[in-house]
């Protein structure tokens, strides 16, 4: 007899009855777990969760109020939620730094840890959504990018094949870790044809979120700061920095803070990856701005801008320096022959590329685009109290989810959670 | 270090343990602190009518469906400005293409047309809106790195020439390409309008534009009731919602009507040369075959409507 | 090997797609953009003027503001209810003969002192007539009366008779599409004092205002 489950979720597989039963219990179960823990983990929780609703309030007054509440401007449009929309679509990408050792070469220890890297990414993908919304001017119209009863212009507008590759991706990251969790649940092998080819699939499409992302800015000819055949290059690079650095030290804290067991493996290989990848990244910066300052002109204004400030305007020279300082300091620290045994040196390193770049990819790539506008006015940007607040808000409720994921799945992973079916 | 929860988890009886009754306050308290959270935005719902909410794209609405959205901005408008206006929607002319020119040495920078501009298109007051920007440019150059808006001297100055810049109507238009959602647009006369009510406040088109020629509506714009332009069209000048992006459309609702730009009818030196691009005995035509012609930024390859020109 | 072979189709099959799409996305820009001109300029007229028909039968004037005739000056006296009195050139000038001496403005007497000139090297005399001083004369003595002033000044100023007569010189206000209403234009001197001509310095209006001064006040 085969009774399937309905559950977008579990395998349609019919080998066996029971998923009615099961995959409900399952649920619940994951919310127990989500919510069990150590009075650490409730002050954690409580913490996020008072962030995120210090954002969501701030973000129903900027609804409510208008974005005259942030300070952008008709010459600074975008601001700090599209730079950390960016930053967080690398960081979604950076999973996938996980999934090629794991899957593409074997690496039996990556295997038994690639769940976080895909969490990770479930985590990002949903805080990329949120900065989008929190950018919006009117969010109550967001059906009118939905196909079907709204107007999709796609193909032409790069920001469709974002809403698609951004979506595309969190169900396949949604659907690989439910459907592998659900079967450990269940104590069963997981089969390969129902997940293996949709991890291939994740790492082809890994690269294209970033890619798409860059190509949203990389194809306005307007914008000389942008208009960069290097930028989806250096996206791709720059993530696979911050993505891993916080995949690290995730896994250091797992290690410290639960009974999950976590070999160094992993952690080499990734330190391997990252000792390339910041190198890479150093490179094409150095390569780009050569390019701007060399030839000088029109297309380094925004270049002088961000590194030197011009004609005493100089509100981010601050702000690229200190990302430069921080990507070198960890570089160095990563190049060290013994990082790995080396936690403090480690989880420094991990935090300083993971800040460096987060300021080289949101307010040292977004808003010097927009510095000086189209018509070379001069008008500077600092973000309001109100876009603060938000910001915050969405980064703690991706920590939120990305915590009671972990907190799910470690337990499911170790069989601990594997229990009587009634 | 790991907590007491494994030795737990088999336990299935305990439903009504401490712990569990803790997590449901715990819950109670996060939901209730969410709606207080979001509590401002029941205002907003309370002013947004479901017709606007659910309302059609532009081009998807017919002709009595877009008569009931325009007695419904004209009720609105009266209930928010208190002003009697009327929203009409003239359409293209057959056979027309609007084309502009702008003369370089005539134009003396007195930014009379940007003000026009703000009081034609019913902008927001205390931000000054407009829609067109006027540089100052150094003599020698027309690299708009040398120029200045912020001039506040006699002019023309005898260094200086002076260059307003607004919608340059491109044929090739990349705020267009970059709606996500189609809200934008280039009409057959060749204007770049905005359904005002389609748009979702993205400003992907704001930073798409090379010439800085879209506004978006940080805030509701604020107009006395006695200063506001009755005479409106539902894809130009009608008071704009807030969080939707606005641009110059030629003052559509006049040229559809064979009427002059309200920016030209300011221009006090006649800088200002509008016309039929495809009627080749129009002053435009006469212009372009006439005069050395330049647009902005053609590198861009945005093939831009809108023509700037020397005397000498 | 085989199998590295193998490995790299799918980056190959990654290029060629991208490029494909890339290619693909460009040519549906290019066919929304640009509704129907190829050529703008030259391509369509038959059509334009085919689709323009009715457009073509161009009923409403274009009216030329004119002065209204020979100017009154003040002669700086008031009159029993207190009003400036104005009189004509030739209340004057008729029985005065003309002094061909004066060349500039500091040769001026009475109610003409102080007047300023600057237009080039002319004297009075090249454009007020000396026979009637109710008239102007062109430059081969030519009487010419004042509201026709603009053939006065199109004598030097040919390239700018040339632009206006083209519609590309001077303000105007009305329509542009003269079969749906007519337009009303200047003259040359609505804007240019025909003693000084270059267009006056103003004060400009409307100065723009950033959203934001104290944010990039603030660094």
């Amino acid at each position: 007899m085969s009774v399937i489950s309905a559950e977008p979720e579990a395998a349609p597989t019919a080998e066996r009855p029971q998923h009615w039963v099961s995959y409900p219990y399952f649920l619940w179960r994951s919310i127990v777990l989500a919510t069990d823990g150590s009075l650490m983990f409730y002050a954690w929780m409580t913490m996020l969760t008072a962030v995120a609703l210090v954002g969501a309030n701030a973000w129903a007054h900027q609804v409510v109020e208008g974005m005259g509440v942030t300070h952008m401007s008709d010459h600074v449009s975008w601001g700090l939620y599209i730079a950390n929309f960016t930053f967080a679509v690398g960081l979604a990408a950076g999973g996938v730094m996980m999934v090629i050792p794991a899957y593409l070469y074997h690496d039996e220890d990556m295997h038994k840890v690639v769940i976080v890297g895909e969490l990770l990414a479930i985590a990002a993908i949903v805080m990329c959504l949120m900065f989008v919304v929190a950018d919006l001017g009117r969010p109550d119209r967001f059906w009118h990018m939905i196909p079907g009863i709204g107007r999709f212009n796609w193909p032409v507008s790069m920001l469709t094949w974002d809403v698609i590759v951004l979506n595309v991706y969190l169900l396949l990251n949604l659907h690989i870790c439910g459907y592998l969790l659900y079967m450990r649940f269940l104590g069963r092998q997981p089969s390969a044809r129902w997940y293996v080819p949709f991890v291939f699939l994740s790492i082809f499409w890994a690269i294209s979120i970033h890619t798409v992302t860059a190509f949203l800015y990389c194809g306005l000819g307007g914008r000389p700061f942008w208009n960069s055949a290097l930028l989806a290059p250096r996206f791709l690079a720059s993530a696979f920095v911050s993505g891993p650095a916080f995949i690290i030290v995730t896994l250091l804290a797992i290690r410290r803070l639960t009974a999950f067991e976590i070999s160094e493996a992993p952690i080499r290989t990734l330190i391997a990856i990252v000792r390339v990848t910041i190198l890479v990244n150093l490179l094409m910066l150095a390569s780009e701005l050569f390019t701007a300052f060399y030839t000088g002109g029109a297309h380094a204004t925004s270049a002088e801008y961000l590194f030197f400030g011009l004609h005493g305007a100089d509100g981010l020279v601050p702000w690229t320096w200190t990302s430069i300082v921080f990507n070198v300091l960890a570089t160095a620290g990563f190049l060290y022959p013994n990082v790995v045994r080396n936690l403090p040196l480690l989880v420094v390193s991990c935090a300083l590329a993971f800040c460096g770049i987060w300021i080289e990819k949101g307010m040292g790539l977004i808003v010097p685009g927009f510095i000086p506008s189209t018509l070379h006015e001069l008008i500077e940007y600092s973000p309001s109290l109100v876009e603060w607040k938000i910001t915050a808000g969405v980064w703690a409720f991706g920590l939120l989810v990305f915590t009671a994921a972990l907190k799910i799945a470690l337990p499911v992973l170790t069989g601990e959670a594997r229990e009587k079916i009634v | 270090m790991s907590d007491s929860t494994p030795t737990q988890l088999p336990v299935l009886n305990n439903a009504c343990s401490r712990r569990t009754a803790l997590k449901a306050i715990g819950a109670t308290l996060g939901a209730a602190a969410f709606a207080r959270a979001l509590a401002p935005l029941t205002e907003w719902t309370a002013d947004l009518s479901v017709d606007e909410f659910l309302q059609k794209h532009y081009m998807e609405l017919s002709p009595e469906e877009l008569k009931a959205v325009f007695v419904r901005l004209e009720e609105e408008t009266k209930q928010d400005y208190g002003a009697d206006v009327t929203i009409a929607d003239p359409r293209p002319l057959p056979g027309v293409k609007f084309g502009y020119a702008l003369n370089l040495s005539i134009c003396i920078g007195c930014r009379k047309c940007a003000e026009a501009c703000h009081q034609e298109n019913n902008h927001d007051r205390p931000s000054g809106n407009s829609y067109i920007r006027v540089l100052e440019m150094a003599k020698g150059s027309i690299d708009l790195e040398q120029g200045n808006v912020d001039y506040d001297h006699p002019v023309p100055h005898e260094d200086k020439f002076y260059m307003p810049v607004q919608c340059q109507q491109c044929d090739n238009p990349p705020c267009v390409h970059v709606c996500p959602v189609e809200a934008t647009w280039k009409e057959e006369d060749g204007i770049v309008v905005v359904d005002y009510n389609w748009c979702i406040g993205c400003r992907y088109c704001e930073a798409a534009c090379p010439y800085h020629a879209r506004r978006f509506n940080w805030v509701k714009p604020q107009v006395p009731t006695e200063e506001i332009n009755p005479d409106q069209g539902y894809l130009s000048n009608r008071i704009r919602p807030q969080g939707v992006i606005e641009k110059c459309t030629y003052c559509l609702h006049r040229t559809r009507e064979g009427r002059m730009p309200a920016c030209l009818e300011a221009c006090p030196t006649g800088a200002r040369v509008f016309g039929n691009l495809l009627d080749p005995d129009s002053e435009i035509r006469w212009v372009l075959a006439n005069k050395r012609v330049f647009v902005l930024k053609e590198e861009l390859g945005t093939r831009p409507s809108f023509f700037y020109f020397f005397d000498v | 090997m085989a199998s590295e072979i193998r490995k790299l189709l799918p980056a190959m099959a990654l290029i060629i797609v991208s490029a494909v799409a890339a290619w693909g996305i460009s040519a549906a820009m290019r066919n929304r953009s640009a509704p129907a001109q190829e050529d703008q300029f030259s391509g369509q007229l038959g059509d334009a003027a085919a689709k323009n028909d009715g457009n073509l039968q161009k009923k409403f004037p274009v009216i030329i503001r004119h002065p209204e005739g020979p100017p009154i000056v003040d002669s700086g006296m008031l009159d029993f209810h207190g009003q400036s009195v104005m009189i004509a050139c030739s209340t004057c000038h008729a029985t005065q003969p003309p002094n061909t001496q004066t060349r500039t403005t500091a040769d001026l007497d009475q109610f003409h002192k102080g007047l300023h000139v600057a237009h080039g090297n002319l004297s009075c005399l090249s454009c007020h007539n000396q026979n009637d001083y109710d008239s102007l004369r062109l430059a081969d003595g030519t009487r010419l009366e004042f509201r026709d002033v603009m053939q006065l000044c199109a004598q030097c100023h040919g390239p700018q008779a040339r632009d206006y007569q083209n519609g590309a010189h001077g303000g105007m206000t009305g329509h542009w599409d003269l079969s749906r209403g007519p337009r009303q234009r200047n003259n040359c001197i609505d804007c240019h004092d025909p003693h000084v001509p270059a267009y006056p310095t103003v004060r400009p209006v409307f100065p723009p205002i950033d959203r934001f001064p104290a944010a990039g006040a603030a660094h």
